[in-house]
Parts: C-alpha cells; structure tokens; sequence
C-alpha cells in the first residue's frame, strides 16, 4: 500500500466542490447546533423543578410546652427552641459550616464534624464556621400554637414576647 | 484452484471439527519462531494494543513498577465485582442499608463481593496516586508524553469521584455525614458552587434523590468516562513512542548499517523501499534495516509479566477480602452526626484542610493542586532527566513535587489519627 505524499487535489469539478462544501456546512450546523441544545436541554432535564422535603413553615407547639429556662433541641426540624422567661426564639442547628447538626454543649453548640463552636446565641466563637447559627421567625399563631418559618431569618438577639 | 479437489467428507469433517473450530478461533498456533511471535500480538483483539516488540527498559520491573498496570487491572475488578453487587442493590432510602445486611447476611459469597469492591476502591486510589509519583519522578511527563500526563490527572479525578459517588450507597451513618460535608464544600465553589451542590443533590438536602443520582454517577457515567479515557492513555502510550526511557537506553547504529558515506552526516536508512500507511504514521522511525536495538518481542516476555501482575493484584485482593471486612456502620440517622464524622482516608486530608477555611480547604487549595498537576509539562520544558527515578537534572522539580506530597501525607495523618470526637486534637496513643 504506497502512499502518495503530496497533497491530493481532492478532485472533482467545480460543481461537485460547491456541492460538497454546501453539504459541510449543513452537517457542521446542525451537529454544532445538536450539540449545543442537548447539552442546555440535558442541563434543565437534570434540575429538578420540584423538590420533596419537608415544609418550611410548620407549628411547634403550645409556649407551655416550652417552659422557661429551657433550650430543646427539636431533631427532626433541626432548630433549637430557646426560652427565657416570656421570650422565645428558634435557633437554626444546621452548622454554617457544612451542614453537619451541631449538638447541645454547656457553653452553647459544638458542632461534630470540624470543631465548629457556637455560645448560646448561636455566635462563632471557634472552629471554621463562617457564620453564626441564623435565628429563624417565629410568631404566635390565632390557635394559641408557636409557628417558626424557616424561610425567614432575623436578626439573632431578636425574640417573641409571649 | 484445480476442480478435482475432492471435498473432504462429511466424516472426516466431524473429525476435524474442534481442531478447525479451535483454528478459527486464534489465528495463530502457539508461536514457536519471530514471525509468528509477531503474527500472534498482531492479530489477536486482546493482544493487539500491545506491541510486536517491546524496549527492554520497559519490561524492568523496578522502573515502571507495574502501577499503571495494577491501577487498571484494580478498575478490572471493581467492574466485575460491582456489576454482581448491582443484581442485589436498590438505590432507595428504604432498602439500601437492607441490602447490605442482606449482602452480609443471605447471599451467597455476598460478604466476599463486597470486601472485594470496597477493598479495591481504596487500593486503585492509592495505586493511582503512587503511578502519578512514579511518572512524575521518572520525568515522563515530558514531551512528547504532555496531553497523556494531562489525562492521567483527569483519570485521577475520575477515580476520586467514583470512589465519592460509591461512598454514599450503603446509606449508612458514614455514608450520609460524609456526603452531606462532601456536596457542601461544593457549594462553596465560587459563582456555580450552589448550582452544582443543588444539581449533584437533586433537593437542598441528602436524601432520595441525591442517593439515586450518586448510583447512576457511580454505576454508569463514570466507568463509562473512565473505560474511554483508560484507552485514550493506553493508545497515546503507544502513539507516544512506547514507555519514557533514558536518554542512553538505545544504541547508537553503527555506521555502516546507516549506509553513509565518510564525512557525510549520519542520517537513518533510507532504504529504497516505498513507505507503507503503517511506516508513516509511526514517524521517521521505521526500521527498514535490521538496526540493533534494545526490544524483545512481545510475546512471551511482555504478555508473562502482565499475567504475573493481573494475578498478583488478584491475589492480594482476594487475601485482604476473606481477612478484612467491609465497614458498615449503624443505619443513616439524620438527625445525629457520629462524633466525630469522619470522610475515607484519602479525603481525611481534605477534611483536616477544611476544618481550618472551607473555601480555601476545599476548593482554593485542591484547585490549585489540580492546576498544578495539569500544567506540570507545559512548565517545566527541560527535556532532561527522563527515564530515570529522581534524576539529577530533576533536582528541583522532584524537590518541589515531593514537598507537596509530603504536606499531603501529613494532613491525612493527622485527619486519620490526631483528631477525636469534635475535631479536637488527640494523640493515638
Ligand atoms: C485510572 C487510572 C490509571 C490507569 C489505569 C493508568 C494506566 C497506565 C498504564 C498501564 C501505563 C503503562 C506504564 C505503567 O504501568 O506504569 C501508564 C503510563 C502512564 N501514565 Fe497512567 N494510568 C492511570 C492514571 C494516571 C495518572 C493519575 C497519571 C498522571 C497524572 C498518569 C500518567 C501516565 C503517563 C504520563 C504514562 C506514560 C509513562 C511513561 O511513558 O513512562 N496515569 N498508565
Ligand atoms: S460542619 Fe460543622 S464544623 Fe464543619
């Protein structure tokens, strides 16, 4: 199998040049142009449009449930409930940091994964957290129960008088 | 053809039949001279990504070490034991952690199949990482081997997301703290980081969703990347010329085999044969006359080692599955991190870094280590000092290399062993 050096001419008249590179062109346009929609298309197919989790406004119970001087630490909702006194308030337990659940200590929060510390109103006071604990708002709702809304963060220090 | 060839019988056919069933099957009998030798790597599908012949440096074991050989033959595995575990698996909440006591518990060399996968997966990230010190040290990097280095960091990263992806699918309490830290120092990449946190969660937390995508990642986007991307490496070795060698490792044909005249320069053969498609795309090379070099043919000596280590990795394997068992932790409780919660060793490094800045520990400082690596050849442009472990020429390249490495090694160390219930520092002993 010899094979000749030089650069082929390609060959063909005139018309069959045109003809090929008309055919080129499409080719070239469509594959880029295909290529270019599947990859915006795949990109909004990935992105759910609709999450499942749990709702961000939900009700906690009667403020007897809370008495004063308590802080419990509501698990599955991952918020804190602080009272003193007639005031309350609900500290997030997700870590600023990344995301572990950060646990009840004595002097605040302490958080298990990277040594994240808190004080007891949710200020970083060691580890990597960027950020104090956000304080969510809460409000008394018309059937007496407390309601915390998690979509809305206020500023720490911030509480319900009941 | 002459028309009096008589068929052969039907009979004699029958007869025949394994034996023709056998030839028509390897083309080749059992080679027993250099031609054959030849024949049999060139025309078997399996054997034909190797080379007829094979330079003798390639073959010394303390050179290359055979890692890249034991990273592919670990991801051999991996493959195999992984698509058994998948007749068993349901990547749901409900039933994954079910799946692995049933894996333990009921199935029938279940335990086995899955030391075999987990002890594979950290032994291919080990093995891939020692290859990169290997290829680095050696100076093989170099020209004309930059783009292959270049996808051997892109097979790196590869494996590090398999390895990540796996993590999560015994949806057990390592599984879910290690993944939910993992998918947020993504969220700290700057601009996209919060797209991308979202999109490998498929929500705004670890849950359903987020273990359903990690099992389509890990059982078919990326071996599917990482099996196209093996084979660009394994074909540009061969289009690079075959494995790095020293400088001295082929000897100078003498003159008269170069046809040259006295005082002319030497120039290689230029024999009066027509070049054919195979020659020119090899380059200048092409041996027309019988040059002395240093290879040896590929069959036996190269296929007999590659064996040896298939069977060695094999072995190695199967001893630490029947002595080790896989870890599985108490099923995934959201609402209670294990104190502390700690990432698989080779992340431990990265989890120490982060627990001193997110964003610098887990993505400033990797980013960097990544662009370092893939720039690498294209910065250091001296072509000395290749083919040989830590050159002289390679002082400072070696020094700076070993360096980084050595700063990674210790972080893992203290992430694995210094550091107790909240992160804080405690001593092993
Ligand atoms: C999935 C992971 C990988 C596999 C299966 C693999 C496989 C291989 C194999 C079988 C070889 C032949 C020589 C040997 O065994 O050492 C090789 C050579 C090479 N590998 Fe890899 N490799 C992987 C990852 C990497 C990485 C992470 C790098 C570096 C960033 C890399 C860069 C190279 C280079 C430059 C060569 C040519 C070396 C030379 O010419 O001496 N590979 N690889
Ligand atoms: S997630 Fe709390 S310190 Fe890192």
């Amino acid at each position: 199998m010899a094979v000749n050096l030089k650069r082929s001419s390609g060959g063909g008249t005139q018309v069959a040049v045109s003809r090929r590179r008309m055919l080129a062109w499409i080719t070239g346009t469509g594959l880029v142009g295909s290529g270019v929609l599947s990859a915006v298309s795949n990109f909004v197919f990935i992105k759910p449009r609709a999450t499942y989790g749990q709702p961000q406004r939900f009700s906690i119970g009667k403020p007897e449930d809370f008495p004063p001087g308590t802080r419990i630490a509501l698990e599955t909702r991952r918020i804190c409930v602080v009272r003193e006194g007639n005031r309350l308030a609900a500290l997030s337990t997700t870590c600023t940091h990344l995301g572990c659940i950060v646990g009840l200590a004595d002097t605040g929060f302490a958080c298990p994964c990277h040594g994240s510390r808190f004080d007891a109103d949710g200020t970083v006071t060691g580890g990597p957290a960027p950020r104090p604990l956000p304080w969510f708002k809460v409000t008394l709702a018309p059937n007496g129960e407390i309601e915390v809304d998690k979509d809305t963060e206020i500023t720490p220090g911030s509480y319900l008088t009941l | 053809m002459s028309k009096e060839t008589a068929s052969p019988s039907l009979l004699t056919a029958v007869k025949e039949l394994p034996g023709n069933v056998w030839k028509s099957l390897f083309r080749n009998p059992l080679p027993t001279n250099d031609l054959e030798r030849s024949s049999t790597s060139f025309t078997n599908f399996f054997l034909h990504i190797h080379p007829v012949k094979v330079h003798k440096n390639t073959l010394r074991p303390l050179y290359t070490l055979g890692l890249g050989l034991v990273s592919f033959f670990l991801f051999v595995i991996l493959v195999v034991t992984g698509i058994l575990l998948m007749f068993y698996y349901v990547p749901s909440t409900a039933q994954a952690y079910d799946r692995m006591l049933d894996l333990r518990g009921s199935v029938a060399f279940g335990t086995i199949l899955r030391n075999m996968h987990r002890w594979s997966a950290h032994g291919m990230v080990a093995v891939v990482v020692m290859h990169l010190c290997r290829v680095f040290l050696t100076g093989s990097y170099k020209k004309p081997r930059e783009f292959n280095w270049v996808l051997g960091v892109v097979l790196l990263l590869l494996t590090l997301l398999m390895s990540f992806t796996g993590y999560l699918l015994p949806w057990d309490q390592l599984a879910f703290w290690a993944i939910t830290v993992g998918t947020a120092i993504a969220g700290y990449a700057p601009v996209v980081g919060k797209d991308i946190q979202f999109l490998l969660m498929g929500g705004s937390t670890v849950g359903q969703e987020a273990l359903l995508r990690f099992y389509v990642l890990h059982v078919a986007v990326l071996p599917a990347t990482l099996t196209l991307a093996i084979a660009i490496h394994f074909w540009r070795i061969r289009k690079d010329g075959g494995l790095s060698r020293p400088a001295d490792a082929d000897p100078t044909p003498p003159m008269e085999m170069m046809g040259a005249q006295a005082g002319s320069k030497p120039s290689l053969p230029e024999g009066k044969k027509t070049y054919g498609l195979q020659g020119l795309v090899r380059g200048p090379l092409t041996k027309v006359n019988n040059i002395p070099d240093n290879t040896v043919f590929s069959w036996p000596n190269l296929f007999m080692s590659e064996l040896f280590v298939f069977v060695m990795t094999l072995a190695v394997i199967l001893v630490l599955a029947l002595l080790f068992n896989a870890p599985l932790e108490e099923p995934v409780n959201v609402m209670h991190p294990p104190n502390p919660a700690k990432a698989p060793w080779y992340f431990l490094g990265l989890q120490e870094m982060v627990s001193y800045s997110a964003f610098w520990g887990g993505i400033g400082v990797p980013g960097i280590f990544v662009g370092l690596l893939l720039l690498a050849p294209y910065l250091d442009r001296s072509p000395k000092g290749v083919g040989v472990w830590f050159s002289r020429d390679r002082l400072l390249a070696n020094t700076i290399f070993l360096t980084f490495l050595a700063a990674n090694i210790i972080f893992v160390i203290i992430g694995t062993f210094f550091r107790g219930p909240n992160w804080a520092f405690v001593t092993p002993w």
